[in-house]
């Protein structure tokens, strides 16, 4: 079962090309729309390797909640923001940065193949190489360990979710203003006047929500 | 529909000690009933939700009391969740400075216009965190609560949201810990997938024994620290604390400084002693340059402020690199181990009490002055000598000025370091007494212009303290003062709650 | 009981009966097959939608509606395609040249893979193997079809955003708002119906409600979650009265102002192709997919199965033309109040009455009591918060009105 067929090494091969062409896009692109797409390229290929695991259930909620739901409200904030203008690459912000973080990069790659060079990589005690097997097979066993093992954890994370929702309403919620008599800007109806790039925002931030 | 009932029968539920749990329990119960009570009340009256918050955390403070005069030690869902004397101390800690610092941040809160229902259902929430911290003996356990503890807590950073540097204070604080956590985050699958499996218990086993010796668990160790060094603020990850403190309220910066950093160092402390402790000479070296980086510089910088709350954190920052200075010699031998942890406990427990009181007086000034220079608080013994007093005794407390609790703080820290008797540990020692002096100098500077100086605008009146910070100023001095006076106590909490991994 | 459960598992793992002997040429020939058949089928059926959807509406307003092209004017969408064919294709100066080219793409590729997972019939026989009628059957098959639906956003965000022209930008703006939004009740009434199933898988879900027309999971489930399912899959389709994306006394055309030719008529398809695909969905999810109205027979036969799947299709579809000829077009704040404070809340709650119901029918009703007092609690606090909002508006209650 986890000796490589032909197909197996022909899948990873094409899903390594399309992470690493996405990975690389991401870094290289100057606008910032294109570096969100070759993320999601990213994304798709990771979610093919998950798949050619078997674990189809990691495949699924990848795509759902990365592709699907955080790069595009990174796609909505940069549309909403107006920041998708290319970026002028030639200028250096922070003077010297780019030789040290060359180096640290040369640094770090040599450091990984320094360690790939080690004796073994897998050592852990316990397998947890392999599909997981039995009734319902990936799903259950995940949900399994979920509402058991890592009950507490899960539960945690319900309240935290909790609390990004309350911090996204005061974040985004708008003071009372100080003199109701007094109209906001807001009097005219947003269709009236001339649409910008900038106030293409007909709904408050609270509505558009982290998912 | 049947065949999810017959799977659901065959799920065996996890064992849950509900006596265990209770203080996290009490505590989310509070948390949900202040964000209905939030809803319901009216605006003149959102006093009740800080004040039903503020009853809350005593009510839950209640089964911490009770499960200490139990005794016994707790563990549940195989070893991921422990209630023993050590998580038991820390929730307490937590509970108490949360307190604190509700009691400092209700007239600020009230009066400053701001959402005071939220603040306090935030500053629960991370207090929740906390104490889930305390308890994790699990590397995902330390994960969520370490998210859960760090969210409310920038949030609460940027709470004036109308002010630049609050919204900076926020940013930074936000965009720096999510990089911590990433950093921390790929630490952790690092070491699980060298050990398989997350419980530090099991982890404290593979490292201990051939598994250690693999380059990928050093590199691990490596950025699992490197993560919590952002947290507790270390140098050089420390490019956050000053602008976060500035610009955060004053009493969420007392409470970043005090409670969440504790909880990061909750954190190390159980990392390191049950899950990284076959490695000593992995992170011994690593705590060794943070903690004479972080006392050094933090000192140094410390010296050339002049807005007392800059000079707070920056002082803050030194602090840490004490705390550090029983992790970088733990290793030595099994004596400087024990002590090296009561150290490290103790130190927290009295650096909560001092530094929450100096904060507590800038808050009481700043209502007067309405700023933070240290120019403003000239002549402060002529018209608040109350006020000017207490500060005196929080700021000698933290320089380490004998009888005060600093003083003995320090002591336990000079001894663990003295207990491992390596050269290293010495020349740590040596570092950390030079930076005693160097910090002597900036808390004496705000003592001299409090006690000598003339007042600057000749504003003599009096300086109102409400009660709650009133409250809050009297029970951390009394602390301060009393374990100066009897440090055995403080002593004895920190040798009973000692992480072995056995 | 637990039996059944392992069955279930051991079909996860064989999937197909066609993959039981392992993949040789024939088997993939067979699956190169039945794509091709999807792939036609979905697109006549698109033809056949245009045109049923103009037929349908024009009969609703009294008029004729196409009646040239063919008998009945069936032609009529074929030749509409021809023209779009052969017009100029125009490429805006301001376009980001390579995502305005892709973004058609990334609309209808989402649509065709959704359909792949839908259960059209029983188990055939082609060359002597048995096979489903079902393109493929992955073990997360809800899951995939989730993913694909938050997927089909991109095509709709980035042709607005790739246009360069601010009435694109404003359409698509509004889109992934909305997309996004509804697909949070979209999933939540999918989880009721995975609740009561116990497998993500399609086939699954359509075998456990082929037993009889009681089993139906519209039945079973108690209408609300088809309810939602029915009103936030118009949204994701941004179909009226969901059709703010396109409004066109506001946008102009929406995010496809600026597309004409080949392009323009692959949004059009991917628009419609989405919509049969999601009017399948719905089949199979809430009306017992290929099965019959009467007691379970299997699913004999090629023929029987797929008359009753496209019969239910038929009732959808007519729905949606149905709504479109009825319901004026929602304002942008009752979508976004319709789609958080009503649907969001109602679907969480019936997930929470279902979860009790199936532990224990006691449990069921104690939820539900403690449910209705729990939701006036949340009603009074969205009153609170209403008229806290109101408040705020302050001096510009006309804004609410007008708009």
């Amino acid at each position: 079962m986890l000796a490589a067929t032909k197909v197996d090494v022909a899948v990873f091969g094409a899903s390594a090309v399309i992470v690493l062409a996405g990975a690389i896009g991401v870094v290289i692109s100057a606008n910032p729309v294109h570096a969100a797409l070759s993320l999601v390229m990213t994304l798709f290929g990771v979610a093919v390797l998950f798949v050619a695991q078997e674990a189809h259930f990691l495949a699924a909620v990848q795509v759902i909640v990365y592709a699907g739901a955080i790069v595009v409200l990174f796609l909505f904030v940069i549309m909403l923001l107006g920041v998708d203008r290319r970026e002028n690459v030639a200028r250096e912000e922070l003077r010297g940065q780019r030789p040290i973080a060359f180096l640290l990069g040369i640094a770090t790659i040599a450091e990984f193949v320094l360690l790939t060079r080690g004796t073994s990589w897998v050592t852990g005690a316990e397998s947890v190489v392999g599909p997981a097997s039995g009734p319902g097979a990936n799903v259950e066993t995940l949900a399994r360990s979920l509402f058991t093992r890592y009950l507490l954890a899960f539960e945690i994370t319900s309240v935290l979710l909790v609390i990004a929702v309350v911090g996204a309403v005061v974040l985004a919620r708008r003071p009372p203003p100080e003199r109701p008599e007094e109209p906001e800007p807001l009097a005219v109806p947003e269709r009236l006047h001339t649409p910008q790039l900038d106030d293409a925002a007909p709904v408050p931030a609270t509505e558009v929500p982290a998912p | 529909m049947h065949a999810v009932l017959a799977a659901a029968q065959t799920l065996k539920a996890p064992d849950l000690d509900y006596f265990a749990l209770a203080p996290e329990i009490v505590l989310t119960a509070v948390l949900v009933g202040i964000l209905l009570l939030d809803v319901f009340v009216d605006e003149t009256r959102k006093y009740l939700v800080t004040q039903v918050a503020g009853l809350g955390l005593l009510v839950s403070l209640v089964p911490v009391v009770a499960l200490a005069a139990n005794g016994a030690d707790r563990s549940m869902l195989g070893g991921a969740y422990v209630v023993d004397n050590f998580a038991l101390l820390v929730k307490a800690l937590f509970l108490a400075t949360g307190y604190v610092v509700l009691l400092m941040s209700s007239d600020y809160i009230g009066e400053g216009d701001y959402y005071e229902g939220e603040y306090s259902f935030l500053l629960l929430s991370s207090l929740l965190g906390m104490m889930v911290m305390g308890s994790s003996r699990d590397l995902i356990t330390i994960f969520v609560a370490l998210e859960l503890l760090s969210i409310p807590a920038y949030l609460l950073a940027g709470w004036r949201k109308r002010d630049l540097r609050s919204n900076e204070a926020c940013l930074k604080y936000y965009l720096l810990g999510v990089l911590a956590s990433a950093v921390m985050l790929y630490g952790m699958s690092l070491i699980f997938g060298a050990t398989g499996s997350t419980v530090l218990r099991t982890i404290g086993r593979e490292v201990g024994g051939s598994v250690g010796e693999e380059p990928i668990v050093t590199l691990g160790i490596f950025f699992i620290v490197v993560g919590f060094a952002f947290k507790v603020s270390a140098v050089p990850f420390h490019f956050w604390a000053p602008d976060t403190y500035e610009g955060a309220p004053t009493p969420v910066t007392a409470f970043l400084s005090v409670a969440s950093k504790a909880a990061g160092f909750v954190a190390l402390l159980q990392l390191v002693y049950i899950g990284f402790f076959g490695r000593e000479e992995v992170w011994g070296p690593l705590f060794w340059v943070l903690a004479a980086l972080t006392m050094t510089v933090g000192n140094l910088v410390a010296l050339r402020q002049t807005n007392v709350v800059r000079m707070l954190a920056y002082s803050s920052v030194a602090q840490a690199g004490y705390i550090l200075v029983p992790f970088a010699v733990a290793g030595s031998n099994p004596a400087a181990n024990a002590t090296a942890q009561t150290a490290a406990l103790v130190y927290l427990l009295i650096y909560a009490a001092m530094n929450l009181g100096a904060f507590a007086i800038v808050m009481a000034v700043a209502r007067k002055t309405r700023s933070a220079e240290i120019s403003s608080y000239g002549g402060l013994f002529t018209y608040a000598p109350g006020l000017t007093l207490l500060m005196s005794v929080f700021l000698f407390s933290l320089a380490g000025i004998p009888p005060l609790a600093g003083w003995f703080a320090k002591l336990y820290i000079f001894e663990s370091a003295l207990d491992a008797g390596t050269a290293a540990a010495v020349t740590l020692a040596v570092v950390a007494g030079l930076n005693a002096v160097i910090a002597l100098f900036y808390y004496s500077a705000v003592a001299k212009e409090m006690w000598m100086r003339p007042v600057p605008d000749g504003d003599t009146t009096p300086i109102p303290v409400p009660p709650a910070l009133a409250a809050a100023l009297a029970f951390t001095a009394i602390v301060v003062v009393a374990v100066g006076v009897y440090p055995q106590a403080f002593a004895r909490l920190g040798d009973l709650a000692q992480l072995t991994l056995r | 009981m637990y039996s059944k459960r392992e069955a279930v598992g051991s079909v996860t793992l064989a999937g197909d009966p066609l993959f039981g002997g392992g993949v040789d040429g024939a088997v993939v020939l067979i699956v190169l097959l039945k794509t091709g058949v999807a792939f036609a089928a979905l697109m006549v059926s698109v033809l056949f939608m245009v045109w049923f959807e103009r037929k349908v509406v024009s009969d609703m307003q009294n008029r004729i509606g196409p009646n040239r092209a063919g008998p009945w004017g069936t032609l009529q969408t074929l030749a509409d395609g021809i023209k779009l064919f052969f017009k100029e294709d125009l490429l805006p100066e301001q376009a980001d040249r390579r995502i305005f080219r892709l973004a058609p793409y990334l609309s209808i590729v989402p649509a065709f893979l959704a359909f792949a997972v839908v259960p059209l019939g029983g188990v055939i026989t082609i060359a002597g193997r048995e096979t489903r009628l079902q393109l493929a059957d992955p073990p997360v098959g809800i899951l995939f079809l989730l993913a694909m639906s938050s997927v089909a956003v991109y095509g709709v965000m980035l042709a607005g955003w790739s246009s360069g022209s601010k009435y694109p930008l404003l359409g698509s703006v509004r889109a992934s708002a909305q997309m996004v939004s509804y697909e949070a009740a979209l999933g939540l009434s999918m989880a009721a119906v995975v609740l009561v199933t116990g497998s993500l898988l399609t086939s699954d879900i359509v075998s456990e409600q082929s037993r009889s027309i009681v089993d139906w999971n519209l039945f079973r489930l108690g209408f609300l979650p088809f309810g939602i399912f029915l009103v936030a899959a118009t949204a994701e389709l941004n179909r009226p009265p969901f059709d703010l994306v396109e409004a066109e006394q506001e946008l102009v055309g929406g995010f496809h102002t600026e597309y004409s030719s080949l392009r323009f008529a692959l949004f059009f398809l991917a628009e419609f192709m989405s919509t049969v695909t999601m009017s399948a969905v719905m089949v199979t999810l809430f009306l017992g997919g290929p099965s019959g109205p009467g007691p379970d027979r299997g699913f004999p036969g090629a023929f029987l199965p797929v008359f009753w799947f496209l019969a239910k299709l038929m009732i959808f579809l007519f729905i949606y033309v149905w709504l479109r000829a009825t319901l004026p077009r929602l304002r942008y704040d009752q979508l976004m109040d319709l789609g958080w404070k009503r649907l969001i809340p109602l679907s969480l709650f019936w997930l929470l009455v279902l979860a009790a119901m199936i532990l224990d029918r006691r449990y069921g009703f104690a939820v539900f009591g403690a449910g209705i007092l729990l939701g006036l609690l949340l009603l009074r606090a969205v009153q609170v918060g209403q008229s806290a909002t109101d408040d705020a508006a302050g001096a510009a209650p006309a804004v609410r009105e007008a708009g």
